[in-house]
């Protein structure tokens, strides 16, 4: 069920790459991050999901030691992050400007090198990045997609065992998003752990091994691709069912969740196919029958809104809350079923 | 912190055309203008000639600190803590920078005294003149990260004027310190400007000066400010 689980457990032995533990940090009233408990294997690539202010950014800047945690720990590669960044096994791709208008990007990516004790020579870090040609550009006369891989370039500079990216496409268009994530490859497929932040689901399921949700400062969810994509696979059956009853609809096979109001009923099905069939076999006279995909979106969304929040009149929003509640506490559960062996 | 780090640190300050104007530019062409209005005699030439070294070494001093700010502004001193520049190395650099730009009016003027002008002092003199008013510049590299650490981008422009221009009237760089007041002397007497200017005037009148007050003003100011900002720094990367 837990593919990556072992691998993970074997790393907290082995030395994990990023070691969080019962993470906190408030701005005042906010609590930003409340209470993570993250261990990231070497070698992995991680995507951060969440809406705005789900604590991703702070969750990052605390992992580079850029902020101080108000309560738990956070360990990188074994020590603490002034260490990680001592050595230059750590970079990152900070959020917004980090650029300078005045120095080139060849500049900018020589000054940080020659911080470093042994970093890559400057001409490889801009190769990789992909802006050989950029190099006697200035901060001030790039393109929005130009900056981001200059930032990269900076970040890569140290050579850097764990690579932090926060929100690293978000002023790119698609063509020059794409030409980046074939850059990030790159780097990845030689071993190195990458983290990144984003809101792009997409982008999550093209390139991480594992994905995990946060919301309002906790995780919400934390496995590989393919189980965030099972979660988010499930559909919403919608008929019209003459006789239908509470305990007939709930026997259907795979319903994870339903309504039935008057001779209207609405499922979500984690196998519409089967429900589906099971519903025509019992109910030949069913009819306007609708499925609904509620898409990686819809799962992101609703795994992600705000739990505390009222149900609104809109049925099928209301629905997908419930249904997403269910799946999540039986995912959770499987989880701790598997972490228990 | 490496001398590639410095020099590419120092080429950036001097891409700036206010640097340039400030710095160097305006130095030599008041210290000319000076001299053709009033200077008469070599003394004065002299005297003409330490206020405007003081002069441009406070500015450039002074303006590569406040420089902070746009860094700040960017998040380039964050993308700087991920590396193993500690908070004291990246502000001893700034400050190395603003000291090794505050050469450039250290030698010009002196030089454009000496060949334009034919101002001539003794050995010990000279060594005041240039080297002393260069390392009475410390202070104002200090005032000048301070700024750069407390204003914005916007504001450390105004800031600085504000700073420097009271700076370089109370300490007799643009007025001689002999027409001033008592009061007025007075509040002269604290300022880093008048010392700065001091170690300078001094190199004119040879040898009689001593150097003592001078230097313990000076050095007073650049502890004092040394602390102010480090402690804003670490308040500010607390924050951050």
């Amino acid at each position: 069920m837990n593919p990556s689980t072992p691998v993970r457990d074997a790393a907290v032995t082995a030395g994990a790459a990023v070691r969080l533990a019962a993470l906190r940090k408030a701005y005042g009233e906010v609590r930003a991050v409340d209470g993570i408990d993250l261990t990231i294997a070497p070698g992995e690539v991680v995507a951060l999901l969440g809406p705005n202010g789900a604590g991703k950014s702070t969750t990052v800047d605390m992992i580079l030691g850029l902020t101080e945690p108000d309560a738990g720990d956070v360990t990188v590669f074994g020590s603490s992050p002034a260490g990680a960044v001592r050595t230059g096994s750590i970079g990152a791709m900070l959020q917004g400007g980090a650029l300078l208008d005045d120095a080139t990007v060849g500049e900018m990516v020589a000054m940080v090198a020659s911080l470093h004790r042994s970093p890559m020579p400057v001409r490889e870090a801009l190769a990789r990045a992909g802006i050989e040609e950029l190099a006697n550009r200035r901060g001030n006369k790039l393109s929005g997609g130009q900056k981001q891989r200059a930032r990269f370039a900076v970040a890569l500079v140290s050579d850097p065992d764990l690579l932090l990216l926060d929100e690293p496409t978000a002023a790119m268009d698609v063509g020059s998003r794409r030409e980046f994530w074939r850059s990030m490859q790159a780097f990845t497929d030689s071993g190195r752990t990458v983290v990144f932040a984003t809101h792009y689901l997409e982008e999550a399921e093209e390139f991480a091994d594992r994905v995990v949700l946060m919301r309002s400062g906790r995780i919400v969810a934390d496995g590989s691709v393919a189980q965030v994509r099972a979660l988010a696979g499930g559909r919403t059956l919608r008929a019209v069912v003459p006789g239908a009853t509470d305990e007939a609809i709930a026997n259907l096979p795979c319903v994870t969740e339903f309504r039935l109001r008057g001779e209207q009923i609405a499922v979500s099905s984690s196998d519409s196919d089967k429900t589906l069939h099971a519903l025509l076999s019992a109910y030949p006279h069913a009819h306007d029958i609708e499925i609904t995909a509620i898409g990686l979106e819809g799962a992101f969304l609703t795994l992600t809104s705000d739990e505390e929040e009222e149900p609104s009149a809109d049925d099928r929003r209301e629905e997908a809350l419930k249904s997403t509640q269910r799946t999540r506490a039986s995912w959770a559960s499987s989880r701790t079923e598997e972490r228990g062996k | 912190m490496s001398i590639k780090y410095l020099a590419l640190e120092i080429r950036r300050v001097t891409r700036s055309p206010r640097f340039l104007i400030f710095t160097v530019g305006f130095p030599v062409l008041l210290f000319l203008l000076y001299v053709g209005i009033f200077a008469k005699d070599p003394g004065t030439k002299a005297v003409l000639m330490v206020s405007m070294t003081s002069f441009g070494a406070m500015a450039a001093a002074l303006f590569t600190g406040t420089r902070v700010a746009l860094e700040r502004a960017s998040g380039w001193q964050r993308q700087l803590r991920l590396t193993p520049l500690s908070g004291p190395g990246y502000l001893t650099a700034k400050a190395a920078t603003g000291m090794t730009l505050a050469l450039a009016p250290a030698i010009l003027v002196p030089l454009v005294a000496v060949l334009g002008e034919g101002v001539s002092l003794d050995a010990s003199g000279w060594v005041r003149a240039t080297l002393g008013v260069w390392l009475a510049a410390i202070p104002f590299a200090l005032i000048g990260l301070l700024i750069g650490q407390i204003g914005t981008a916007d504001s450390t422009q105004p800031i600085t004027q504000l700073v420097m221009l009271p700076m370089a009237l109370l300490g007799g760089i643009f007025i001689p310190v002999t027409t001033m007041p008592d009061w007025l002397l007075k509040i002269a007497h604290v300022l880093p400007s008048y010392w700065m200017g001091e170690i300078g005037r001094g190199a004119i009148t040879a040898g009689s000066a001593s150097l003592g007050k001078d230097v313990l003003y000076l050095g007073i100011w650049t502890v004092v400010l040394g602390f102010a900002v480090v402690r804003r720094y670490r308040k500010d990367s607390a924050r951050v």
